[in-house]
């Protein structure tokens, strides 16, 4: 059983969260909120995402699974204006969740659990490297390097306590470096890790519009993004397998 | 069976030219599988996905497993192309590609034989307007747990290609030799059920369950098939023959069971909704469940009119009732293969003919018996006269055997020197026709493998190339310059003033004067002229003409 409302705009932020990495995802409803952990088709990337109840204007539910069909579930925002809240509701085992938004009334049918890839374990890795860095900072950064190259370093330069972010591309190279001022934080432990922009543009979008992301980083290891989503009652984690160095 | 120990047998295959080592090779994989991998591998290794009954499409083009095999190797689809471009094989390219990738990746799961085969069937079965992005999504997913030699097959599979010289003879005798039992009776088997996977199925049940074998309604059999031969030869070793006219139209198997009919052309391609009028007559003709052969024609004035009419019915999937009324077409039917439960494939065709005239109405082909040879020239005469083909002579104690190009028919016809081959490679055009194809390679097969034949380059309107520029635009593998190399599926029917020995095409022989005839849509890849067919008419035409009769 569900049945909840919740302003359009946070409800977007969080679907954005997922739908930068899948098309599809199982969602986890308990009585204290929303939940979700999925891989991308080629293993690379993973989300998870947690919405609380206190994200939502009204919620009631019980402990179910629902398939959703991500784009679905964006084509119903375009209906929607600044300010309106999207009622869900969904029956004990129903197989079509009743949506309604702006005095639209939809009736979507989830998506059959068994066919969506189980929920992934995400794998257990030390990333001795943290910052907080303004998401806008960090997508822009991102943004100027796509133009460049197809895949970035990121890294933690110990000694100028700096964190830097270089893309090569075949004539022209870019190079970002953060100062410790222009950080929130840094624990400065030397750290590099070469990432694929591909998944980095979708998940940049999604950051920019978050105050502080904060990213962890190793040696030839993923790469963690944590921030909040829905004023503090949201969380989204990304993580990011690195591509390996061929030089 | 996992999949990378079915890559490493394909490897091994790959690796050998002996047909007896294969068979071995094979034959020492079939016991060991169980009951659902069996007609998996036994497919696979042809590089066939669904049996040939099924009417199945995997409906990958090379543009969406390039894109697919970039993503997963963290490249571009254009770096995918450069290295198909390179290597000149997707399979190869998709392997390099896999074993470069400098992608990382969280996990790594195990493919297996049914797991793969699980995941080619969902994404045939995908449908409508977001079908594309699940299929991408499924062959990620394929290719991005799969070793860099899976990823050399599974390419290759999803092309329907597999390039390991492994043609369906070396497999129904590796299935033979794996359950010891006779390859007459795979072949028997093979013929009715028309699925190699279910043979071996079978065949591992043991010789009972092979024997016992009948064909099934809306599971079409592949059809028989004649020879070229002569009126005086058949006579001579037969006596009193069938003689039928040779009809100019599209060959059919018409099943129907209760009020629910479906027909299948030659390539056994589902052609119902095309053709709702052949349906009706034919539904209207008996009220027995029959599968029935017989060569469907269009005729205007009471005349046949040629073979490309009909064709333009069978492709068509829009407007049926529109072009229902400009051609009307007429059913020929000439044999029966199943009839109220019972298989008929075995009986001697003299008695199917009798069944055939008890349980069908109308539209029964007329037959002439005779072992006059002047009787049997006048029925051709006649034949030419009203507009046919030529005749069909059949032997009266023959079985029906499926696929079978035997002796047991024969076609009789005025010598047209034209070969059916697959279009494997094109140059672009220049001038005005620089956005089209301007000259086609060409290819026979011997044993599963295409080999480059000859170029052809003459006798298109602007009009066919244009049409062959759109069936071939979307197959296209690779480029070089002002090379294309396809994914075979095309098929030309190709004119020639004489065949040549040639050290140039990989076939050691090339055509002289070769011209474009037609397209044969109802022609598949596995349905092209064979090496050994064209070594044969080298020699007739040494020997000085062909054994076809003259006008």
């Amino acid at each position: 059983m569900l049945k909840a409302t919740i302003d359009a705009e946070i409800f977007r932020e969080a679907i954005d969260a997922i739908s930068a990495l899948v098309p599809e995802c199982r969602l986890h409803t308990t009585d204290s909120g929303f939940s979700t952990r999925a891989v991308d088709t080629a293993n690379v990337a993973m989300v998870s995402l947690e919405l609380k109840k206190e994200a939502f204007e009204s919620y009631k539910a019980t402990k179910s699974q629902l398939g959703i069909d991500i784009s679905k579930m964006k084509n119903i925002f375009n209906m929607a204006g600044k300010g309106d809240l999207i009622s869900l509701e969904l029956g004990d085992n129903a197989q079509k969740m009743q949506v309604s938004v702006h005095g639209y009334h939809y009736s979507i049918t989830l998506l059959d659990t068994n066919t969506i890839r189980k929920d992934p374990n995400p794998p257990t890795i030390n990333l001795p490297g943290k910052l907080t860095i303004a998401g806008e900072d960090l997508n822009n950064a991102i943004k100027a390097a796509a133009v460049i190259s197809d895949k970035i370093a990121m890294g933690i330069n110990a000694k100028d306590q700096t964190f830097f972010m270089i893309a090569e591309g075949d004539t022209d190279n870019i190079r970002r470096e953060f100062s410790k001022d222009e950080l929130k934080s840094l624990s400065a432990n030397e750290a590099r890790s070469l990432f694929s922009l591909d998944y980095l543009k979708d998940m940049g979008k999604v950051m920019s519009r978050a105050q502080e992301v904060e990213v962890f980083l190793g040696m030839d290891h993923p790469v963690r993004f944590s921030f909040d989503i829905a004023n503090g009652n949201g969380h989204v984690e990304y993580l990011l397998a690195p591509r390996i160095e061929a030089d | 069976m996992l999949f990378i120990d079915f890559s490493r047998c394909c490897e091994k295959l790959e690796g050998i030219s002996g047909r007896l080592e294969m068979i071995d090779i094979i034959s020492r994989e079939l016991p060991g599988l169980t009951d659902e991998e069996l007609p998996i591998f036994v497919r696979f290794i042809m590089g066939r996905i669904f049996p040939d009954w099924s009417s199945q499409k995997l409906g990958i083009g090379p543009n969406l497993l390039y894109e697919a095999a970039g993503y997963v190797a963290g490249v571009k689809k254009e770096n995918v192309i450069t290295t198909i471009n390179k290597t000149g094989d997707v399979g190869q390219a998709i392997e390099e590609l896999l074993a470069e990738k400098s992608q990382t990746t969280f996990f790594h799961e195990q493919l297996d034989l049914v797991r793969v085969y699980r995941e080619l069937t969902s994404i045939a079965s995908q449908e409508g307007k977001k079908s594309q992005r699940e299929k991408l999504l499924a062959v990620r997913r394929l290719l991005g747990n799969a070793h860099p030699l899976e990823g050399r097959y599974l390419a290759r599979i999803m092309l329907e290609e597999l390039r390991i010289g492994v043609g369906e003879g070396s497999v129904r005798e590796a299935i033979a030799k794996a359950f010891s039992l006779d390859s007459g009776l795979v072949e028997h088997a093979m013929q009715a059920l028309n699925d190699l996977g279910e043979v071996a199925r079978r065949a591992k049940a043991g010789a009972d369950a092979l024997k016992d074998v009948h064909i099934t309604p809306f599971h079409p059999v592949r059809m028989m098939l004649a020879q070229q031969g002569t009126i005086a030869d058949m006579i001579a070793d037969h006596g009193a023959v069938a003689a039928e006219f040779k009809y100019d139209g599209s060959r059919f198997q018409f099943h129907k069971k209760g009020n629910w009919a479906r027909m299948y052309s030659r390539r056994l391609e589902d052609v119902t909704g095309a053709l709702p009028d052949v349906i009706q007559q034919l539904l209207a003709s008996t009220e027995h469940d029959v599968i029935i052969d017989g060569e469907v024609i269009a005729v205007k004035d009471g005349r046949p009119m040629p073979f490309q009419s009909v064709l333009r019915r069978f492709r068509r999937k829009h407007d049926v009732a529109e072009a229902q009324e400009s051609i009307q077409l007429v059913p020929n039917v000439f044999d029966i293969l199943y009839l109220d439960g019972a298989t008929l494939i075995d009986l001697p065709f003299d008695e199917r003919r009798r069944r055939l005239v008890s349980a069908v109405r109308f539209y029964i082909a007329p037959q002439v018996v005779s072992d006059n040879k002047e009787t049997i020239e006048m029925t051709y005469r006649e034949a030419l006269d009203a507009g046919h083909e030529g005749i069909m002579l059949k032997v009266l104690s023959s079985p029906y055997t499926p696929g079978m190009r035997g002796k047991n028919w024969i076609k009789i016809k005025p010598a047209v020197d034209t070969l059916d081959l697959a279009v494997i490679g094109a140059e672009w055009g220049e001038g005005k026709r620089a956005h089209l194809f301007g000259s086609f390679l060409l290819a026979c097969q011997k044993d599963g493998k295409l080999l480059p034949l000859s170029r052809v380059a003459t006798g298109f309107s602007d009009e066919q190339l244009t049409e062959v520029y759109d069936l071939l635009k979307d197959a296209i593998l690779s480029t070089s310059k002002k090379e294309v190399a396809f994914e075979p599926s095309l098929v030309f029917e190709v004119g020639y003033s004489e065949i040549q020995t040639s050290p140039t095409y990989e076939a050691g022989f090339a055509l002289r004067f070769p011209r474009f005839i037609r397209i044969r849509d109802d022609k598949g890849i596995t349905d092209i002229e064979t090496l050994d067919g064209i070594r044969e008419r080298y020699r007739q035409q040494a020997k000085g003409g062909g054994e076809t009769v003259q006008k």
